[in-house]
């Protein structure tokens, strides 16, 4: 087998980018094990998620890329489809290894989590989501925003709250990008970036949600971003409001 | 000082201590409730009385044993108080210490058991979150404290300018004390500089030994009054103040807390704590700080005001000043929730009450207040300061 060359990247990388991917599409996991950076192949084992019946694999390409690793894409084909995961890899002890793997395109988790709460406080926002509308809890009695909802109205102890329209434009607070799979849900969109939004049209309360195209941004606390809502799945699911850098 | 202060200070004492072995989480084989009873039975045994004796339960964070249940196993001859502190995380530690010297003081009990026990076997993954993470935030991708916890210390770095220096050091120096106990999870493992810098995110700014990580396991500590103790066999660690709860917009907010890049111990909580005390910051000798996560731990010593805010941070926040016995501002000297093992910051309520008594691995010479703080960035904080007879 003749590897492929590719510049910048040393031809023994390329060499064990190729064998690395038939090993995946092999089920060959001694293989694949080996590969992994050792202090992490709980994290990359759940990163990335491969097609259903995975049969064989194709090497697309291999670049230099961020913080000195290399960037590899490798197209697996499977009964039930097909999925690019990009793995970077770094040289250890002259050993060349995996340390991070994602699927690409970058694309955001979805988890069976999106619905309103149990007590139905947060079902308005939801129910507004449907319809293609951010809406947030507000007490027409003292102008007060309050989130996340609360049963009566903090300021002035109102009942009667009502559930405005608000722009979804607005500043990051915060943001972070996570890595771990902290559920199955997860894996296949990791590492993923969760932003805390500023909203002026809604008395700067904040609201939270997943950054599109997250991985590779660079995220700054106070970059403008706007909300995209994200329709369900299914017509049983809500939609989900996603962020979008500006 | 007002007069409820003076009649709280000093009026009760922890008698007994003891911590569970810190089993790797899922391989206990006890359960929990077998777990906080060896523990219970353990830190009677330090006390020297009998565990019948025992007429008060509290545990914090919605431990999944009640305390009359437990009370009934021990065979108590009578239960007199049970309580469970609310709020989620690791918040309850030091409140669960004064509702049970507030059930002594104010002579509702007289022998009170602070106990939390965790086996994953039964409490499952993450007992600490339970109930807290609902649909505005598991909906977007955040399912652990530690995703909270990150993006609150993302922004204390980088808008407060906090040097992330800060938290490396405070880790450091928990592996450093954990080097001298034979207990902790990491006796024998030191932590290479680079390593910890070249861990795996696990949410950033987080790398992986910026988090604790759950243990099976369980601790015990027992609060009686001030002239009971003196009659026991070891000498009494006092409590002279504790404070506990959330200040203005604070909990369970979905990330609106208003204080963000606190830990939670607001101006008016802390102030109460030093004059319930009658002490000054500067005079603590030792603390214990809950770290779930490094930045919080560091966000809950700004909040004291043993370290400054901002950049300025750094200047304390270095390894030479945050270990025994010489450091300015020794912390977690067992190595804590991240090195010593974790069992929801009881392990530090343990260490705080050995270093009153001289007994801790990384012992501060003539400790004679040792400070507790618990729960950082959670929905409900909470503080304790322990007293050697010394400052009576």
């Amino acid at each position: 087998m003749t590897a492929k060359e590719f510049p910048g990247v040393p031809a023994d990388l390329a060499e064990v980018v190729e064998r690395h991917g038939h090993a995946v599409a092999a089920g060959d996991n001694a293989t694949v094990l080996a590969d992994f950076r050792p202090d992490r192949v709980g994290q990359l084992l759940a990163s990335a998620r491969p097609p259903e019946g995975m049969h064989s694999a194709e090497l697309l390409d291999v670049e230099p890329g961020p913080d000195g690793l290399f960037s590899a894409f490798i197209r697996y084909t499977g009964t039930g489809g097909e999925a690019v995961f990009r793995s970077r890899w770094i040289q250890l002890d002259g050993t060349w290894l995996v340390t991070q793997v994602r699927n690409v395109p970058d694309t955001p988790p979805r988890t069976s989590m999106a619905h309103p709460s149990d007590d139905g406080l947060d079902a308005p926002h939801w129910e507004g989501l449907r319809r293609g509308e951010l809406r947030m809890q507000h007490c027409p009695r003292c102008d007060r925003w309050t989130w996340s909802p609360r049963p009566i109205c903090p300021g002035c102890h109102a009942t009667d709250l009502e559930w405005p329209v608000v722009d979804p434009v607005g500043r990051i607070y915060s943001w972070t990008r996570t890595w771990q799979p902290f559920s199955p849900e997860v894996t296949g969109h990791l590492p993923y970036v969760v932003v805390v939004v500023e909203l002026p049209g809604a008395g700067n309360r904040r609201i939270l949600g997943v950054l599109l195209d997250g991985d590779g941004a660079d995220v700054r606390i106070g970059a403008e971003v706007k909300g995209e809502i994200e329709p369900a799945a299914d017509p049983e699911g809500y939609p989900l409001l996603r962020w979008r850098l500006v | 000082m007002t007069s409820r202060d003076r009649a709280f200070r000093g009026a009760t004492a922890v008698v007994g201590i003891a911590n569970t072995p810190f089993h790797k989480r899922g391989t206990a084989t006890q359960s929990s409730a077998q777990l906080t009873l060896e523990a219970i039975l353990a830190a009677a045994a330090d006390a020297g009385i009998d565990a019948h004796d025992i007429d008060g339960f509290v545990s914090y964070a919605n431990d999944d044993n009640e305390g009359l249940a437990i009370g009934a196993a021990l065979g108590a001859k009578e239960i007199r108080w049970s309580t469970m502190v609310w709020g989620g995380g690791g918040g309850g530690v030091a409140a669960a210490v004064n509702a049970a010297s507030a059930a002594v003081a104010s002579g509702q009990a007289d022998m009170v058991c602070v106990y939390r026990g965790i086996s994953e076997a039964d409490a499952g993954r993450q007992s600490y979150s339970k109930g807290h993470m609902g649909p505005l935030l598991s909906g977007h991708g955040v399912f652990a404290p530690a995703q909270i916890c990150a993006l609150r210390t993302q922004r204390m770095l980088e808008v407060d300018g906090v040097p992330a220096s800060a938290m490396k050091a405070l880790v450091q120096a928990a592996y450093h004390h954990a080097q001298n106990n034979p207990d902790a999870v990491a006796y024998g493992r030191p932590l290479d500089p680079a390593v910890y810098d070249d861990a795996r995110w696990i949410s950033e700014p987080l790398r992986l030994y910026d988090c604790s990580r759950e243990n099976d396991a369980a601790g015990a500590v027992l609060v009686t009054t001030a002239e009971r103790a003196r009659e026991l066999r070891q000498k009494p660690a006092y409590v002279l103040s504790g404070v506990q709860g959330a200040g203005p917009d604070w909990s369970e907010s979905v990330e609106n807390d208003l204080a963000y890049t606190s830990a939670g111990f607001h101006p008016a909580m802390v102030a109460r704590l030093w004059e319930g005390a009658g002490v000054k910051p500067g005079e603590v000798d030792v603390v214990q700080v809950y770290e779930n996560f490094s930045g919080p731990a560091v966000a809950s010593l700004i909040d004291f005001g043993f370290v400054p805010k901002g950049p300025d941070a750094g200047r304390v926040m270095q390894f030479e000043n945050l270990i025994a016995p010489h450091g300015s501002l020794p912390v977690n000297t067992a190595g804590g929730n991240i090195a010593e093992g974790f069992v929801h910051g009881f392990g530090l309520i343990v260490e705080a009450v050995r270093q009153i008594r001289g007994t801790s691995p990384n012992q501060v010479p003539d400790a004679a207040l040792s400070l507790l703080l618990g729960g950082p960035m959670a929905p409900s904080v909470g503080a304790t300061l322990f007293g050697s007879d010394a400052v009576l």
